[in-house]
């Protein structure tokens, strides 16, 4: 390689490092953001029958908070009305309606994207012996939380609660709590009982530990909401949060979190609440529907000001899709070449995988595949059908684009008939360049023969898939928003392919007779 | 674990071979890379792209070339060509721009009736000549947007080519290096190969000795022959006619243009000898299979 493209090459290789460390150190960019989020949606429906009577029901709906954001909050709903209302800090949805009759049913939903959380408990930190009044009233009893308790007193002293700094007592509890026997209750279990059975569900365990916690100064709350996972569930869950150096630090005896939270928990409420309250004898049911989809951060969204393209696109109403697709198109087109100049995959056209590719980010890659195959098929009937015009070039073409745009507005009519939503995405396909892919698969098909058109159909295919799947991570997506100057290094590594000689890996097949002369004569 | 042992160490010594071969061959990437754009520079290659082109270059310099009757320079000029063809047989019309041997076009004996026999025996009426230079005008045969088309006398080959492939045109590939010779083969078109010279399609190939002048290697899809599979004609150290004359219009054809590496392609005429059809700048690199070794080792023993 001569000495300026070695040169050239170490140079698209380095800056595009420096400024990325420029980015990370000076302005705060986080590579860890451009790993994509889970977003949830959840949904949750209730149904009753109000048998003509007045009906109220009302349970707590998550607010945005540190750890979790809630956004895309819709409702529907028959016979009901929807009003929220504050309770504490806790946020109430309450459903009523007059004359309410049977199989009355209402729905309500919302994304979330939540956030892991993590505290280091400092050691030596002694227990306060004031707090805030509004801190203070969680060292109180309540009804099922028995902090005074004598046999909750013995227990704290015989684990050793009672002694030692903050973290020393809340190990001891939390270890007692949580190596307790596992027991799947339905319904409440007040601390005292789960104290005397030495065993318990989430609710009898979390109300226990709040009452060793405050039984021995240290305010601790319950915390109810829902473990997110893909899915259909009526199960809630519920654990605690402790007041340790002004931090409400959540702790899950059940499922063994100390001072950790995962991603998975979502809040619904704080303190010792039903989740739902509803007019009696109404056959109430409920149920939260929950799906999961992978999302940009929105902290990358956030931090990533400079070239700010992200934030254009939302002004000008630009869907993400299109975003994506212009910044990927280089990358798509580099897995191309490598195909081409390494592999030596033949395909129709130079880039025309790569951009099969971009539209397949609508229809996923193995409709992206049926859609091609379909548009081929019914082009390649087209072509032959007009073949005994003997038309020109020009006219023939045209014929085949109107071909084209009839097969993909009735294939996505089918597809929605069928209910293939992923199909009728085959809308998005660039139409003349899908015309002349099957134009072109036509002349080798009668040019060249079967074998060699289906080769360059199947390595178009493949190829595509190969591009599909380095073009659809959304983590390679966001890096690129975040970090356009890696398309420098795409840069280099095209001039290095630009200028490699090596044996393409399909010519080590092609001149066997030269390669292994012995083994082909 | 014997038999994979085994077949491990076959894949090894599978391999060395491969490894102790490959320096000489030249695939496509180094071909581009280290002969095309080292010697052929891109705003020349009209020059070997178009037949038309080439030819007035070479026959400028004094090179024998196969002879054009008529150009046809767009879709006025139709009617020239017809009324000028209407009385002549045993032409040829090409695409100033074709590839592969498309869009040509060989018109026999002249027909009653009008027009033409072609070699397959099927009558060519007048009118279908007259659409397929409209065709060709009209860019159907070539990457651009239009395109001429030109009538040349049909060749009648020199009787070893004649008896190779009786009903069409056997050709000379002689690869060019910094105008020498580095490389040859006959091109033989088959039934198999439906007439045309592709070496992917059942045509055959025949390696030259440069030196010699004779054939020392056949080929067709990759596998070495000793007869023709369709004649059983020997085909192994068949001595080419007039070859010392090959070789020096194939140098002064490759000197005339400045294109550095090159395909000539020569037919050699029963009547005038050796003439060049066309020059290819990116000449394609099956002939090392037909040789059973690669260009690099040609261009280190070329004489």
């Amino acid at each position: 390689m001569k000495r300026t493209t070695a040169a050239v090459i170490a140079a698209l290789i380095v800056l595009p490092a420096i400024a990325i460390a420029l980015k990370v150190i000076v302005l705060g960019y986080r590579l860890g953001d451009v790993l994509p989020r889970t977003l949830y949606r959840v949904s949750l429906t209730v149904r009753l029958d109000g048998h003509g009577r007045d009906i109220k029901v009302r349970t707590f709906v998550p607010v945005t908070d540190d750890r979790q954001t809630v956004t895309a909050e819709e409702q529907t709903a028959r016979e009901l009305r929807l009003a929220f209302e504050p309770d504490g800090g806790n946020r109430l949805a309450v459903w009523t309606g007059g004359g309410v009759g049977d199989r009355a049913e209402a729905r309500y939903a919302y994304a979330v994207l939540t956030e892991a959380v993590r505290y280091d408990l400092a050691p030596g930190l002694e227990v306060p012996t004031s707090y805030p009044e509004a801190v203070a009233r969680q060292l109180l009893p309540e009804d099922a939380i028995q902090v005074d308790s004598p046999e909750v007193d013995a227990l704290a002293r015989r684990i050793g609660a009672d002694r030692g700094d903050v973290r020393q007592r809340l190990e001891r509890i939390y270890g007692f709590v949580s190596g307790l026997p596992q027991r799947p209750f339905k319904g409440t279990t007040d601390a005292l009982t789960a104290l005397r059975l030495g065993e318990a569900s989430c609710n009898g365990k979390s109300r226990l530990m709040v009452a060793l916690a405050r039984h021995v100064g240290i305010p601790a709350r319950l915390v109810g909401g829902l473990i997110l996972k893909a899915g259909s569930k009526k199960t809630s869950h519920q654990w605690i949060e402790v007041y340790v150096g002004g931090h409400w630090v959540p702790m899950c005896p059940t499922n063994h979190h100390f001072a950790e939270l995962p991603a998975s928990y979502l809040v619904l409420y704080r303190g010792d609440q039903a989740l739902f309250r509803h007019t009696a004898d109404v056959n109430f049911d409920y149920r939260f529907t929950i799906t999961t989809e992978r999302v940009p951060s929105p902290k990358a969204k956030a931090a990533f000001k400079v070239w700010n393209v992200w934030a254009l696109f939302d002004r000008l109403g630009l869907p993400f899709s299109l975003l994506r697709t212009i910044l990927m198109l280089p990358i798509g087109a580099l897995v191309v070449v490598v195909f081409r100049n390494v592999i030596g995959m033949p395909t129709f056209g130079t880039f025309l995988p790569a951009l099969i590719a971009a539209a397949a980010g609508e229809t996923g890659g193995l409709w992206g595949v049926v859609a091609v195959m379909i548009l081929v098929a019914v082009v390649f009937l087209a072509r032959a059908a007009v073949h005994r015009l003997e038309l020109l070039h020009s006219p023939t073409l045209a014929i085949l684009l109107a071909a084209v745009a009839v097969t993909i507005l009735s294939t996505a009519l089918l597809a929605d008939h069928l209910g293939l939503p992923k199909l009728t995405r085959i809308t998005m396909f660039p139409l003349a360049v899908m015309a002349i892919t099957a134009e072109r698969f036509y002349l080798s098909l009668t040019e060249q023969g079967a074998r060699k058109a289906g080769k360059e159909l199947a390595g178009t295919l493949v190829v595509m898939l190969a591009c599909f799947a380095v073009m659809s991570s959304l983590a390679l997506q966001v890096l690129l928003i975040g970090f356009p100057e890696v398309l420098l290094w795409v840069v280099a590594a095209n001039i290095y392919l630009g200028r490699w000689v090596g044996l393409r890996l399909s010519e080590y097949l092609r001149f066997r007779p030269v390669l292994t002369p012995g083994a082909s004569t | 674990m014997i038999a994979a042992a085994r077949g491990l160490v076959d894949v090894v010594r599978r391999w060395r071979e491969v490894a102790r071969h490959r320096h000489q061959l030249v695939g496509i990437n180094r071909r581009n890379v280290e002969l095309v754009y080292a010697n052929n520079p891109r705003k020349h290659y009209p020059i070997a792209d178009d037949k038309l082109l080439a030819k007035e270059r070479l026959s400028a310099a004094g090179v024998p070339v196969s002879e054009t009757l008529d150009v046809c320079e767009g879709l006025f000029a139709i009617p020239r060509v017809m009324t000028a063809l209407a009385g002549a047989e045993q032409v040829v019309i090409k695409p100033a721009n074709g590839s592969g041997g498309q869009g040509i076009v060989v018109l026999g004996e002249r027909l009653a009736g009008g027009g033409w026999r072609r070699p397959s025996g099927a009558a060519m009426p007048a009118r279908e000549v007259e659409r397929h230079l409209a065709e060709i005008i009209l860019g159907s045969f070539t990457s651009m947007l239009a395109d001429r088309a030109f009538v040349e006398r049909r060749i009648r080959p020199h009787a070893l080519f004649h008896e190779l492939w009786p009903d069409g045109l056997c050709d000379l590939r002689v690869i060019t290096l910094r105008a020498q010779p580095v490389m040859a083969m006959v091109r033989v078109p088959t039934r198999a190969s439906d007439g045309r010279a592709n070496l992917h399609q059942g045509g055959l190939g025949l390696a030259i000795d440069l030196r010699r002048g004779r054939t020392f290697r056949a080929v067709t899809r990759g596998h070495a022959i000793t007869h023709h599979p369709e004649s059983a004609m020997p085909l192994l150290d068949l001595a080419l006619p007039h070859w010392d004359e090959v070789l020096d219009v194939a140098r002064r054809a490759a000197a005339a243009v400045p294109l550095g590496y090159l395909g000539v392609d020569l037919v050699i005429d029963v009547a005038r000898g050796p003439l060049v059809l066309e020059i290819n700048a990116r000449p394609g690199l099956e002939i090392q299979n037909v040789h059973g070794y690669g260009l690099g080792r040609a261009v280190a023993e070329a004489p």
